[in-house]
């Protein structure tokens, strides 16, 4: 049996690599065990162990000549040598029973959920996409952080600014970048330039002569252009009447705030 | 007796079935789908607190037309849940309540195997399209491996005659049709199962006739 290992530390945490060849000409089947002092991290699928570990090490069938590589992590400080080949045991070689022992077959048919868990995909969303607790006001609302530091935040420094928002480590207390707020409203204003546009279409036609009428008409490429005009108009006059009654409240409630941030800071 | 309501493809009415069928079996209808649950929600804890094992699985157990046990609608709830703990919380149930029906998401992941796996058996919706029958034919090799006896399966929304079939062919199960009734579909949202609000329609008795596949 031809086995080499190698142990690194990291942290409290010592992690293990070993390597085993079957140098003999028959299947055998080895265990390998931790020498250090802690229970074995090892190698898990969805939370499931690998076939074949336990606590203190694993069981592997080798075929002859078969190399295989293994790892595992424990909660202890590196010993010389970290793990040994604990026993060689000869196998029946028409046995195809993989890396499990005799004893754990039962355990494995036991659970049909340990055997979907190890077979089948994870199907937890990634990390990145959960949000934790300190940046989750910042994610979820970035108009109201935006809005607020904006009243504050002066000048408006469109380019260099947008790239301060990409900092690795933002700091969610912190006021978002002016710029990001001036993109905002630069957003807003495009979107009022277009229901101006609109507006602007509907006068024209109102209470029109036919010369203006028919103006309108051809630049709007026929009638079919102005199809719903008037609807959409009254649509945006509710819509305009609702978001400036709830600009001015939000306005005035900006006014009406004095967060004394300089003298938390001077407490902190 | 826990029954799993599997499909493969997402849309093909798993849900509304499983909440009818349960409903036809007088049990509980556990909203397995940890990432897109549809079932009625409700306030208290719902299975993503019972799979993160900060909560009872009978305390999730919601009282309606049909008993509920809800999935909570966040991401970080389908990360915290553990579905090594989905055997243990349906034994639970299935002890306090008898029957089971577990409405199973979509796909070949972990979330649609392990209700397959701690199912008794299953049922299989499969939409009258032929793409949709190469997904349940995946999830029925899925339930075969995960030894998920597989007592029928139902071809929602028809609207016109279906290979039934070719169908019961290819599935290796009885094929059940059930005719497109837009009160199956509202049965859900309104909570009110098909077999009450419409007990002489074809479609509460072909719900009837799944839920006499199912052996109590």
């Amino acid at each position: 049996m031809d086995f080499a290992w190698d142990v690194d530390r990291e942290g409290d945490v010592s992690l293990v690599r070993c390597r085993v060849r079957n140098d003999d000409a028959v299947p055998r089947r080895v265990r390998v065990e931790s020498r250090l002092d802690a229970p074995v991290l090892p190698p898990r699928r969805g939370g499931v162990p690998e076939d074949g570990w336990d606590e203190s090490g694993a069981t592997l069938r080798l075929d002859p000549g078969e190399r295989r590589a293994l790892g595992f992590a424990a909660r202890a400080p590196p010993t010389e040598p970290p793990v040994e080949i604990a026993e060689v045991a000869a196998v029946d070689p028409t046995e195809r029973s993989g890396d499990t022992d005799p004893g754990e077959g039962d355990e494995s048919t036991a659970s049909a959920t340990a055997a979907a868990l190890r077979r089948l995909g994870d199907h937890r969303p990634p990390r990145d996409a959960v949000a934790d607790g300190s940046d989750r006001l910042a994610d979820a609302d970035p108009v109201v952080a935006t809005g607020s530091a904006g009243d504050g935040g002066g000048e408006p420094e469109p380019g260099p600014a947008v790239a301060d928002g990409a900092e690795p480590e933002p700091d969610p207390t912190a006021p978002a970048p002016p710029g990001a707020t001036t993109e905002w409203f630069d957003a807003v204003d495009a979107r009022l330039n277009a229901v101006e546009e609109r507006i602007d279409r509907a006068e024209r036609l109102t209470d029109a002569d036919l010369a203006t009428a028919t103006e309108a008409v051809a630049e709007a490429d026929g009638v079919d252009g102005l199809s719903g005009l008037d609807e959409s108009v009254a649509a945006d006059a509710d819509r305009l009447r609702e978001l400036s009654d709830r600009a001015s409240a939000l306005a005035a409630r900006a006014e009406a705030t004095d967060a004394p941030i300089e003298a938390l800071e001077q407490l902190a | 007796m826990i029954l799993a309501v599997a499909g493969g493809k997402g849309g093909v009415g798993k849900t509304t079935l499983a909440y009818n069928v349960a409903a036809a079996l007088d049990a509980v209808v556990v909203d397995a789908d940890l990432g897109m649950a549809d079932l009625p929600g409700g306030r208290g804890p719902d299975l993503h607190d019972a799979l993160a094992g900060a909560a009872d699985p009978r305390e999730t157990l919601r009282a309606g037309p049909v008993d509920v046990v809800p999935c909570g609608r966040t991401l970080a709830g389908a990360r915290a849940a553990d579905l090594r703990r989905l055997e243990s919380a349906v034994a639970a149930i299935e002890r306090e309540r008898g029957t089971v029906v577990l409405d199973c998401p979509a796909g070949r992941r972990a979330d649609a195997g392990v209700p397959l796996a701690v199912a008794d058996a299953c049922l299989l919706v499969v939409s009258p399209r032929a793409f949709a029958l190469a997904d349940a034919i995946r999830t029925r090799a899925l339930a075969r491996e995960l030894d998920a006896g597989l007592v029928g399966c139902a071809v929602n929304r028809v609207t016109e005659e279906p290979p039934t079939d070719a169908i019961a062919d290819a599935l290796g199960a009885p094929a059940s049709v059930v005719p497109a009734d837009p009160r199956v579909g509202r049965s859900v949202a309104e909570e009110r199962p098909v077999v009450d609000a419409a007990p002489d329609s074809a479609a509460a008795e072909a719900v009837r006739e799944l839920a006499r596949r199912v052996p109590r």
